[in-house]
């Protein structure tokens, strides 16, 4: 029995199977292809084209189709759970068709289905089949896919139609050019996963408006991996910066691609700023004289009525392809109803808590949150994030978060996660013996003993901190060419305190507030928002030739810098990035070098540096403290002795 | 545009220079065994070679020197495939709990080092990574430094620092340059 969840369920061989089916659509209806087959459509949140056009697919394939017109008249107002919708309507219907607003829901109810479930939206995570349809109609617009050059434009953050769609078109060796309305840039974990899986390489280039493309452009540029080169496009310099737009004047665009403003995910207060449309001005424009223009509808007010008339409008023969596809997906699904799950496409080494309280996905919308009983708590593991920190990723959402205590099963100790841990908790996870806790409350509810670390000694108190804070912010002023750029940006969480710290003291220093924000590496790891929110329409921090401050509260091997720099560059061209710490503590495995040092602290590398604000710990001082780590390990051996 | 020139390194002293950098990665290096060289396109690449060669005649080990291009991509050779292999990457070397040192011939701005930092990540894991330039012009841009250095040039910014290589110039020498702005046309 075969999902579709992602479009990553599916390879390239079988996306092209499913065409060739949808070329054939009279075909599979005159046969009847799905004759006495039931679809069950369950629609949690409302839709119109993809609803209907699923429904018409299976009627036209001779099968039948039961739903529920409106899922808040179900039993799921009555509390049923996912799980249990699931497995009775397993056995109603040959079929699934699910849309929900949670994130990973419709995996959470494929895990307790006995039929093929199909994602028709989850949350703002994926859209497989809407990607299905887009790829054919460009496919039947253009020929093949690969080489193509396609904008993806407008809402890249919040809409999930483009996230699966920019990963498609990657597997099929297509370039994309993004062109993001301010402040909806492509999450991070997206850009992560194309450079990773797809080695497609980006570049800022920067605009708020199509007809700026050529000139400027905010979005980033990404193009599959050559066999054998590696091609990377970057802000290097003046020069570098004019052949890049010659470049992108260059370009033939096969393709724009245009999303609708999703309100209704967006926080109240973020809909400020501009949002690309196509008009009239763009058909005039010779170079865009082969170029279709795509939208998934519905439209709000992106693409005006002139576009429709034209030739190069296809979204409503999009829309329309919706029929023959799903048709095609449903026979395809249908025909592998017998054949196994194929298991494992990912490699990664899973962790499942061994204990009955372990780590939540911090994704407030992830269904692992809002309904926990029709999940397994699982994820990936992995370690090497920034800063060598151990990270968690959700199997629902994709979510990623830092794992905070690590605990021994069998010997029931605990201790706070630390890098100089991380041979040992891979032999624990080898022996299913981790476990992992997002509190030490947690920890101490299981019965868990901390592991005792070595003797604590301060080696910064209040005043000394609140000195180095105010010597680096004179320093800062001092060495900075115009205190109106400065955006001081701390590396959240300490780092944010810092920054709000620093420019508490710039503000002192000069009578006016610089910008301050913070940036976040884990999680979704594309945020970046103002920590002193003046105005709540305010548009996203604009880097562009800022002079950034970056924020952070230890630096060890500085692999956080790097990591916090990649984000920068790619959101934007600030003119300069200085970097500043309260402790350097050495040891630095990659080359990265702090402007602004409040104290330099050489320790070894079994010990651990804390800086301990009153901002985050509960009732106590401002204090910087050191102490040896016994590795979890030496105390085993002890207790076994 | 250029009124005159002052040389920094000729032939026999660029010579030293290079044999001393390869003595210093080796002395970073926790074991030599762990080097890997990767040159930033294109005269960090001959450099790159170079210095492997200076590490293969003191410890006799050749390590692997891999190639970085962080120039743009060039569109518009995007559908001449010739173009493309012309100066594609040699060698794919292994990263992965490796000491990568990325060698540039002048490390300025820092910006070029971040983006190859970048492109390294997308080979793998490295256990570190350390920079190598012969020219060290300061003035960063970036928080970036550079852990062996051939010689520091206090150049200012209206200056160039030209690296001529006999194998893409024709003569080994490193001068520095004043050149007019050209915003003043």
């Amino acid at each position: 029995m075969r999902n579709l969840l992602s479009i990553a369920d599916l390879t390239n061989d079988e996306i092209d199977e499913i065409f060739d089916l949808a070329d054939g659509a009279d075909k599979l209806r005159t046969d009847k292809s799905a004759a006495d087959q039931i679809m069950a459509t369950l629609f949690y949140e409302p839709s119109t084209r993809t609803r209907l056009s699923f429904e018409s697919s299976m009627h036209r394939l001779g099968g039948a189709v039961i739903s529920c017109s409106d899922m808040k008249a179900s039993s799921a107002v009555k509390g049923e759970s996912l799980a249990d919708t699931a497995r009775v309507v397993s056995s109603y219907a040959d079929v699934m068709v699910v849309r929900h607003y949670w994130d990973g829901a419709v995996q959470a109810m494929a895990e307790h289905a006995n039929v093929p479930v199909v994602n028709a939206g989850d949350g703002s995570r994926e859209h497989p089949t809407q990607t299905l349809c887009d790829l054919y109609t460009l496919k039947k617009e253009k020929g093949e896919l690969r080489g193509l050059t396609v904008v993806v434009c407008g809402d890249l953050k919040n809409g999930r139609t483009v996230h699966s769609l920019v990963f498609a078109l990657a597997r099929f060796g297509a370039h994309v050019v993004t062109l993001a309305a301010n402040g909806m840039e492509l999450p991070h974990y997206v850009l992560e996963r194309l450079e990773r899986e797809y080695g497609y390489s980006l570049a800022p280039v920067a605009s708020d408006d199509l007809s700026g493309v050529v000139t400027e452009t905010d979005a980033l540029y990404l193009t599959p991996k050559q066999p054998h080169q590696l091609a990377l496009f970057t802000q290097v310099d003046a020069a570098m910066q004019s052949r890049l737009n010659t470049m992108v004047s260059g370009l033939r665009y096969d393709a724009f691609y245009m999303t609708r403003k999703q309100k209704e995910r967006m926080k109240e207060g973020t809909t400020g700023g501009t949002y690309p449309t196509i008009g009239p001005s763009f058909l005039k424009e010779h170079r865009f004289k082969d170029t279709v223009v795509m939208h998934p509808l519905p439209r709000v007010d992106e693409l005006s009525p002139e576009v429709d008339k034209d030739r190069r409008g296809i979204y409503f023969k999009q829309a329309a392809n919706g029929v023959p596809v799903r048709m095609a997906l449903l026979k395809f699904l249908l025909n592998r109803r017998e054949t196994k799950r194929i298991a494992g496409k990912r490699t990664a080494s899973f962790y499942e808590s061994p204990e009955r309280l372990g780590p939540k996905c911090t994704n407030p919308n992830c269904v692992t949150v809002t309904e926990p009983a029709s999940t397994r708590r699982r994820f990936e593991l992995l370690s090497g994030g920034p800063g060598g920190a151990l990270l968690l990723g959700c199997i629902y959402c994709n979510h990623r978060f830092k794992v905070q205590f690590v605990g021994h099963v069998k010997s029931k100790r605990y201790c706070a996660y630390d890098i100089a841990l991380a041979d040992t908790i891979r032999g624990w996870l080898k022996k299913d013996e981790l476990a992992i806790f997002d509190s030490i409350k947690e920890a101490e509810e299981l019965g868990y003993e901390p592991y005792k670390s070595g003797p604590q000694r301060t080696v910064m108190d209040e005043q000394e901190i609140q000195a180095a804070v105010r010597e680096m912010s004179r320093q800062i002023l001092r060495e900075c060419q115009d205190p109106d750029r400065l955006l001081i940006l701390g590396i959240r969480t300490k780092g944010s305190y810092l920054a709000q710290r620093i420019a508490g003291e710039l503000a002192a220093q000069r009578r006016q507030k610089p910008e301050a924000g913070e940036i976040e590496l884990y999680g979704a790891g594309d945020e970046m928002r103002r920590i002193f929110p003046d105005d709540e329409d305010a548009p996203a921090l604009n880097l562009k030739d800022r002079e950034i401050i970056l924020v952070d509260d230890v630096i060890y091997t500085g692999r956080t810098v790097k990591s916090a720099l990649s984000i920068l560059f790619r959101s934007g061209r600030p003119q300069s990035v200085r970097l500043a710490v309260l402790i350097d503590r050495g040891h630095r495995e990659v080359p990265v070098k702090p402007d602004y040092v409040g104290k330099h602290i050489p320790s070894s590398e079994k010990e651990r540096v804390r800086v301990k604000l009153r901002e985050a710990e509960h009732d106590e001082k401002d204090k910087v403290v050191i102490y040896s780590m016994i590795s979890p390990a030496e105390t085993q051996a002890e207790t076994i002795a | 545009m250029s009124q005159e020139k002052q040389i920094l390194f000729e032939k026999d002293e660029l010579g030293r220079t290079i044999s001393r950098m390869a003595h210093e990665i080796l002395e970073k290096a926790a074991s030599p065994g762990d080097l890997v060289l990767i040159g930033i396109r294109s005269r960090g690449v001959y450099l790159a070679r170079r210095i492997a060669r200076k590490i293969r005649d003191i410890s006799k080990i050749t390590l692997p020197v891999g190639v970085i291009d962080v120039t743009p991509y060039r569109d518009d050779r995007a559908h001449d495939p010739d173009a493309k292999t012309a100066g594609a990457l040699e060698a794919q070397v292994r990263v992965d709990d490796k000491t990568v040192v990325l060698i540039d011939d002048v490390i300025f701005r820092g910006r070029t080092i971040r983006a190859a930092m970048d492109a390294v990540a997308r080979l793998g894991q490295p256990k570190r990574i350390l920079v190598a330039a012969l020219v060290d012009r300061g003035s960063r841009e970036l928080p970036i430094r550079a852990d062996v250095v051939g010689k520091n040039s206090d150049a200012s910014q209206g200056e160039r620092v030209n690296v001529m290589l006999e194998e893409c110039d024709g003569v080994d020498q490193v001068s520095v340059t004043r050149w007019q702005s050209r915003s003043a046309v």
